[in-house]
């Protein structure tokens, strides 16, 4: 197969989705397509065993477990005061509350994985007082924005769960490897809030007693247990991926009880979410892997290998070319549609290579991150505007979230320079 | 319809509750007695292939199968409706080749009479069995909104057809979240009075000139 072929393959596919075909539709028609086109119909009868082994993996088993655990922690509420504690802990900085939307974005969507949700509960918890202390709304806005995208590296993350499957990596490993690099790209950007609001008109919250700030940290428990048992089961080798996503969904079970939020119509809830959510994430999926069996079946990637070779680009050239390239895609795609179109691509060229497999997993979750903040249409940018009361232009937003976006990218240059920041904790598991 | 959906939503969470249920107690014989259930794993994937595909449906139901609608409100109406016809005829045709390859699948199964390559040795014809089901069940469904589809379109109702079948955007899962997120304020309000507000307006802001 010639790659001229590839190319209007997958340009095709990018037309119905950008027409607005369901992603998986899309790409299951492709792939059988160019399945057909080069095996006739033997490749029609081999595309069920793939559908049913991709149907009864016990690792793809993790993620309605882990969307149930978010679901769970989510609708029972018992998530929704975390920003009391974190403005109590944080509230002193320079930039006050602005740390305060990072931290608990970041904590709130770590555990319920939803970047909407995430805006939607935040944003309205927040913004109101923000408004009300006259912050600077831009400032606000972005770090609400910029915040609601660090739950996909930060682990229990379904986005790593979804690259691990597509190219069958550890997925306790890329857990760990999202940790440090979560907390260090959390921490930079509340380095650069506090910088930017040193000088006189920076704001910051008044003094809360240790007693007052104690009380308050009741509501970090649940979250914090969770991810304690999820990651430190993960950490010490008790747990794969899947057993420890039923101990957090066990864990957030007992936490909705002891919050007196455990009745039919919270687990009903809970349970139609989690349905709707995993049948449109694992339908994709069943579609990627019938596009991959095309994909490993007519060889294009050697091909693609090959071409991509002999332009004689450098390990980093090539990074830097994919950093160029995602940006460029996540201006219009939804972020798993972007993963699961080009990490079958991407991810033999990158590690033939030699690119660490698991730090290729981080690289391009913060990839993601990065689509979710890009204008025109990354996603958190309109949730974020809807969310707001003040009639503003989402304009705001986009100012707001660029000093983020730039931080995003000098943190994946980092994170090229040194590796070991990811790669550092997963080494060290036992 | 919603009754049905209840119900199906009731199972899915089920089967998850329960996998959950055993896969702790493994982990946890396994860690402190030292003691295996073998299998789990196993049920584990059985699990995923009756959950998926009953998922499948329930996403139809939720219109949670995700389009990419930047472009879609951009064109003109008798676009929209054409993208639209297409979308969900496209779907119940994937449907029905998913259901086609799989029955093959089955019906191979039935004729070797396969075993799972596992200690329990589970005749795979009772997991395939459950899993054809919901696929049976997600072609099934995802027809029916195609054959409505084609008939609005036919019937020339398609502003009818664009209500039906357009696809979800963000802002209407917003809206959801946000509705969602008031509830659960007023049911946490009755069991304690806590709001940011009482907690933090109290405090006037200070200035750093003051």
């Amino acid at each position: 197969m010639s790659l001229s072929v590839v190319f209007v393959g997958f340009f095709a596919m990018l037309g119905l989705l950008l027409l607005g075909m369901p992603i998986a539709v899309s790409m299951a028609l492709i792939g059988v397509i160019g399945g057909v086109m080069v095996f006739g119909m033997p490749f029609v009868d081999s595309i069920g065993s793939v559908v049913w082994s991709v149907h009864n993996e016990a690792i793809l088993t993790a993620i309605p477990l882990f969307i149930m655990l978010g679901e769970l922690l989510l609708r029972s509420g018992i998530a929704d005061k975390m920003y009391l504690a974190m403005a109590a802990w944080l509230g002193r900085l320079p930039g006050g509350l602005l740390h305060t939307n990072i931290g608990s974005c970041a904590l709130f969507a770590a555990t319920s994985g939803s970047s909407v949700a995430t805006a939607a509960t935040i944003g309205t918890v927040a913004l109101p007082s923000l408004n009300e202390r006259q912050y600077s709304m831009r400032q606000s806005l972005g770090s609400l924005a910029a915040g609601g995208t660090l739950g996909i590296l930060i682990p229990p993350s379904v986005n790593m769960l979804i690259y691990g499957s597509l190219t069958s990596n550890s997925i306790g490993k890329l857990f760990m490897a999202g940790l440090v690099p979560g907390i260090l790209l959390s921490l930079s950007f509340m380095v650069y809030i506090g910088i930017s609001n040193m000088g006189k008109d920076g704001k910051r919250e008044e003094v809360i007693t240790l007693r007052e700030k104690l009380r308050m940290s009741r509501f970090l428990i649940p979250p914090a247990v969770v991810f304690g048992i999820v990651m430190g089961s993960i950490y010490m080798g008790i747990a794969t991926a899947t057993e420890s996503a039923a101990l957090g969904v066990m864990t957030a079970l007992f936490f909705s009880w002891r919050a007196g939020r455990l009745n039919m119509k919270f687990l009903q809830e809970s349970f139609i979410q989690t349905a709707r959510i995993t049948g449109m994430i694992l339908l994709i999926i069943t579609a990627a892997f019938v596009l991959n069996l095309t994909i490993s079946l007519t060889g294009v990637v050697d091909e693609l290998t090959d071409w991509v070779t002999s332009f004689g680009l450098s390990t980093t050239g090539l990074l830097l070319v994919l950093i160029l390239f995602y940006l460029a895609l996540g201006m219009f795609m939804d972020v798993l549609s972007m993963q699961v179109l080009t990490i079958p691509i991407t991810y033999p060229i990158v590690t033939a290579l030699g690119v660490d497999p698991i730090w290729y997993g981080v690289f391009v979750v913060l990839m993601c991150e990065l689509a979710l903040i890009t204008p025109p249409v990354g996603m958190n940018l309109f949730v974020v505007q809807s969310v707001r009361k003040d009639g503003g232009n989402i304009q705001d937003v986009m100012w707001g979230v660029l000093p983020f976006m730039l931080i995003m990218m000098l943190f994946t240059l980092s994170l090229m320079a040194f590796p070991e920041i990811a790669l550092w904790l997963p080494n060290m598991m036992s | 319809m919603k009754r049905i959906e209840y119900m199906a939503s009731m199972v899915f969470g089920g089967i998850f509750l329960l996998l959950s249920v055993l896969v702790v107690t493994e982990t946890l014989l396994r860690k402190f007695f030292n003691v295996s259930l073998q299998g789990v794993d196993e049920l584990g994937g059985y699990a995923l292939a009756a959950g998926a595909t009953l998922s499948f449906t329930l996403a139809l139901l939720g219109r949670a199968h995700m389009r990419i609608d930047i472009f879609h409100e951009k064109f003109p109406q008798a676009l929209q409706t054409l993208f639209n016809w297409l979308s969900a005829t496209l779907m119940a045709l994937f449907g029905l080749f998913l259901f086609w390859v799989c029955l093959q699948i089955v019906l191979e199964t039935l004729d070797y009479g396969s075993t799972a390559q596992t200690p329990w040795a589970t005749p795979l014809k009772y997991p395939q069995g459950v899993w054809l089901a919901g696929l049976t069940v997600f072609a099934f469904t995802a027809t029916i909104y195609g054959l409505r589809a084609s008939w609005l379109l036919l019937s020339g109702r398609s502003a009818q057809l664009n209500e039906e079948f357009h696809p979800k955007g963000v802002s209407e899962e917003l809206k959801e979240e946000l509705e969602d997120f008031e509830h659960r304020q007023q049911a946490n309000g009755s069991v304690e009075e806590v709001s940011l507000s009482a907690n933090i307006s109290a405090q006037p802001v200070r200035e750093g000139t003051q």
